[in-house]
């Protein structure tokens, strides 16, 4: 489970937009919007609109979240799990956290080679009857081609910014990103491949049973409910049918030392 | 395997190249390294269990809830009937489910019908309870242009709705009160059965009402040959809807597609009803005026007679308005009515609303709903309450949905009295009031147990306390001892009325009762036919009981 702490996680995160917090206690927190987040998070595109029409700088607005379901005397809006707000918060996040290029911060006084490497964040869904997903992040070295798992876990243990230390530098891939992908895309096939798929195999069964029915049902009907007959077929099939989803989350460049 | 699709993310790689080609723009560490979290904490790492449980923290499901949701998703996968008893929860069920599929991504694209005067109520639940994102259909909006819509089946099922309708890929339909569907040869159904759709949920409390046909045309909509086809069905099981019960085969084969929860095997049964009979005397006057309009309108059709003397137990205007309406279509009765006429206006005050008067006083300061049947009753209440500092607000079937929200916001947050007619007993949902008058008690059991569902349902955290007001020696005497009080309808049998009634062959109770009053020539007469049919009715339930359940589980 990622988001242990929700305070800790909306801190971040407006620090992270370099949003001022003006007010923090256990489960409560007050933070001054700058002009992107009002945008984005605080759905009043007319007020912006007008405001800029008229040569304004616009006042974004403060927000105060509250995560103590107990508290009910503070004035403000209650954000839990699943809330609208923690709704809009995740979609911000997975909408705009796409891509990155990171390099790891170095303090050295000697020259320091840093390696380039693809990490990519994949989500496998196993879509048959049901539906389950499996969360991979794979690192693959675009220099010598290791490939690790667990990157972000490793990632999580070194600082990053957006432009190279001083005294590093950086060594240029070999591989290319859209070869580095197939291979990443490649193992993941094989992954899949590899596996036991009871759940395919009770989707298939399903689906072969309804059919049958299916069948049955209009076994003694006329021509007409062959297109009635088609539609369900395909709904059967639809909702039946195994299949994996590579999705990924976010990816990007990291440059790593050795 | 080799029968697996792999279905690749083909944009993800040329995009990332881009980005890095124009340098930007790229996502922070911090930021990047939260998009990932945010994934691992809502991913679903199983199959089974209910993820929505976790983002819906906010509200407290009951067990029976929660596992007929995963019912239907596990078991049923995705396409079941939902069919508990009346206030158990079966919108509660039906929105954990669409969440559920929501969450996992499984659900985009949603239709949601459901009677007219109930769509606003659904937006809302499904909104504010769920937090999906629902909307009622209105005139110029596209079916297109939005994912969850909630309309009504006859907006739905008329052009040029109806083409673009069936012109969707739904991910998921829900169809509240889906008996209406029983019949295959109507509009409606074949409009449902046209629908493309993923997942199907059909919400009836009444899954078979008459004919065993019924549940197989339910059924045909979600896996049609699940009970063979048409003709070999009714081959096997004619039309007898006893078959059930002796099948254990067909049985079983419904309960896979239909979850049945009764109020008995939930623990909603822990709030309890308290019922209590209040008797009122009419005053002299109002007895000889009751007596007289018992003689007078002998030579009348004994439908009129019926209903201006449960009128008289009303209230005057309700008796005073159909009188002259009487004489307004047969101006030549205005004889033979002006002097009862004469002495209807000239009466005190009801008896019954002076006991709901002193009844509302002693119950103190809590919030009342008060049933009635007649529309001049409703209006003379509320006058008659505010005359004594009691106030109260009006409910009727006939309100436009947005005056139905409004006023049962003003019963809450304004009013301590609520005061509805029958027709406004659907779709209000009144589970913060524990008090309930019955000022006239409907002929039929079933539409009494619609009204106490009203207050006594999933969400209700008091015993509920129901006061049935009936007039001595008028008919109302007849209903309360012979059809309320002595078959002990409510918590055993309402529940199975419906089967026993059509096991009985008897299609409107009401019909029944409204015969026997008027084909009998003495109060003992009507006594003893009452006293028959309650306990055939008794009987019926009994050997029912012992049956157990018949369907569901």
């Amino acid at each position: 489970m990622g988001i242990k702490n929700l305070d800790q996680f909306l801190y971040d995160y407006f620090n992270a937009h370099q949003c001022e917090v003006v007010d923090q206690i256990d489960g409560r927190l007050t933070v001054q919007l700058n002009e992107k987040m009002d945008r984005a998070l605080m759905n009043r595109p007319f007020y912006w609109h007008y405001i800029k029409k008229m040569g304004q700088p616009g006042d974004p607005m403060k927000l105060t979240l509250i995560t103590d379901h107990e508290d009910a005397e503070s004035q403000g809006e209650k954000i839990h799990f699943g809330s609208p707000r923690l709704q809009q918060i995740w979609n911000h996040l997975r909408d705009n956290e796409r891509f990155t290029r990171l390099f790891q911060v170095i303090h050295t006084t000697t020259n320091t080679a840093l390696h380039p490497w693809l990490v990519v964040n994949v989500k496998l869904s196993y879509i048959g009857k049901h539906k389950k997903d499996e969360l991979f992040s794979i690192g693959l070295n675009l220099v010598n081609g290791i490939m690790k798992t667990e990157m972000m876990e490793q990632l999580e243990k070194h600082e990053f910014q957006l432009k190279v230390s001083d005294y590093c530098y950086t060594i240029s891939p070999i591989i290319k990103l859209s070869s580095g992908f197939k291979r990443i895309e490649a193992v993941l096939e094989d992954y899949i491949k590899n596996q036991e798929h009871q759940w395919a195999d009770q989707s298939l069964k399903e689906l072969d049973n309804e059919m049958k029915l299916l069948n049955h049902f209009y076994e003694t009907n006329t021509e007409e409910e062959k297109e009635q007959m088609e539609k369900e077929l395909q709904e059967i099939k639809e909702r039946y049918t195994p299949k994996v989803h590579i999705s990924i989350i976010n990816g990007g460049l990291f440059y790593l030392m050795q | 395997m080799n029968n697996i699709d792999i279905i690749s993310d083909s944009e993800f790689i040329s995009d990332l190249e881009n980005v890095v080609d124009n340098d930007g723009p790229f996502s922070s560490w911090e930021l990047f390294n939260m998009s990932y979290q945010v994934e691992k904490a809502t991913i679903s790492e199983k199959f089974d269990g209910l993820k929505a449980l976790d983002f819906l923290p906010q509200i407290e499901f009951l067990p029976h809830q929660v596992d007929t949701a995963k019912q239907a998703i596990e078991q049923m996968n995705g396409r079941a009937i939902l069919a508990d008893e009346v206030g158990l929860g079966k919108t509660i069920e039906a929105g954990l489910i669409l969440k559920e599929y929501m969450i996992r991504g499984l659900v985009k694209k949603a239709l949601i019908l459901v009677p007219a005067s109930l769509v606003n109520q659904w937006v809302n639940e499904l909104n504010q309870k769920f937090y999906i994102p629902a909307i009622a259909h209105r005139k110029n909006y596209s079916w297109e242009q939005y994912d969850i819509v909630v309309t009504s089946i006859d907006t739905a099922k008329r052009s040029p709705h109806r083409e673009a309708i069936l012109d969707i890929d739904y991910d998921f339909v829900l169809i509240d009160e889906a008996h209406k569907l029983k019949n295959h040869k109507t509009k409606n159904y074949e409009f449902v059965r046209g629908l493309k759709k993923k997942y199907c949920l059909l919400l009836t409390a009444t899954p078979v009402q008459n004919r065993l046909i019924e549940i197989f045309n339910l059924v045909s909509i979600l896996k049609p040959g699940h009970l063979g086809n048409y003709e070999s069905f009714l081959e096997k099981y004619g039309k007898d809807r006893k078959k059930i019960k002796q099948d254990a085969f067909l049985k079983q084969l419904v309960q896979k597609v239909m979850v049945r929860n009764t109020r008995k095997e939930t623990s909603l049964s822990n709030t309890k009803r308290k019922i209590e009979s209040v008797w009122i005397d009419f005053s002299d006057e109002e007895m000889n005026v009751y007596q007289e309009l018992d003689r007078l309108v002998d030579g009348f059709a004994s439908f009129s007679k019926i209903t201006l003397l449960r009128e008289m137990c009303s209230s005057r205007e309700a008796c005073f308005l159909s009188l002259q309406k009487m004489i307004n279509n047969e101006p030549n009765k205005l004889d033979r009515l002006q002097p009862i006429i004469q002495k209807i206006e000239q009466l005190p005050h009801h008896a019954k609303a002076q006991r709901v008067v002193d009844l509302i006083k002693e119950i103190g300061d809590e919030k009342i709903v008060i049933f009635t049947e007649y529309r001049a009753s409703q209006l003379y209440l509320q006058w008659y309450l505010q005359q004594h500092g009691i106030s109260s607000v009006p409910f009727r079937g006939g309100f436009k949905r947005g005056k139905k929200d409004w006023m049962q916001q003003l019963f809450k947050n304004h009013a301590q009295v609520l005061i509805a007619t029958e027709a406004g007993g659907e779709g209000i949902n009144l589970q913060f009031c524990n008090y309930m008058i019955n000022y006239d008690l409907p002929w039929n059991p079933m539409r009494l147990e619609q009204r106490i569902g009203r207050i006594h349902r999933y969400g209700q955290e008091k015993d509920v306390n129901i006061y049935n007001l009936a007039i001595r020696g008028t008919l109302e005497e007849h209903i309360m001892k012979l059809l309320y009080e002595k078959i002990a309808l409510f918590e055993q049998v309402v529940g199975h009325l419906d089967d026993i009634l059509a096991e009985l062959n008897i299609n409107n109770f009401e019909d029944e009762v409204q015969s026997i009053m008027n084909n009998s020539s003495s109060t003992g007469e009507v006594k003893i036919k009452l006293d028959n049919l309650s306990a055939v009715i008794h009987d019926v339930h009994n050997k029912a009981d012992q049956g157990a359940q018949q369907y569901g589980n």
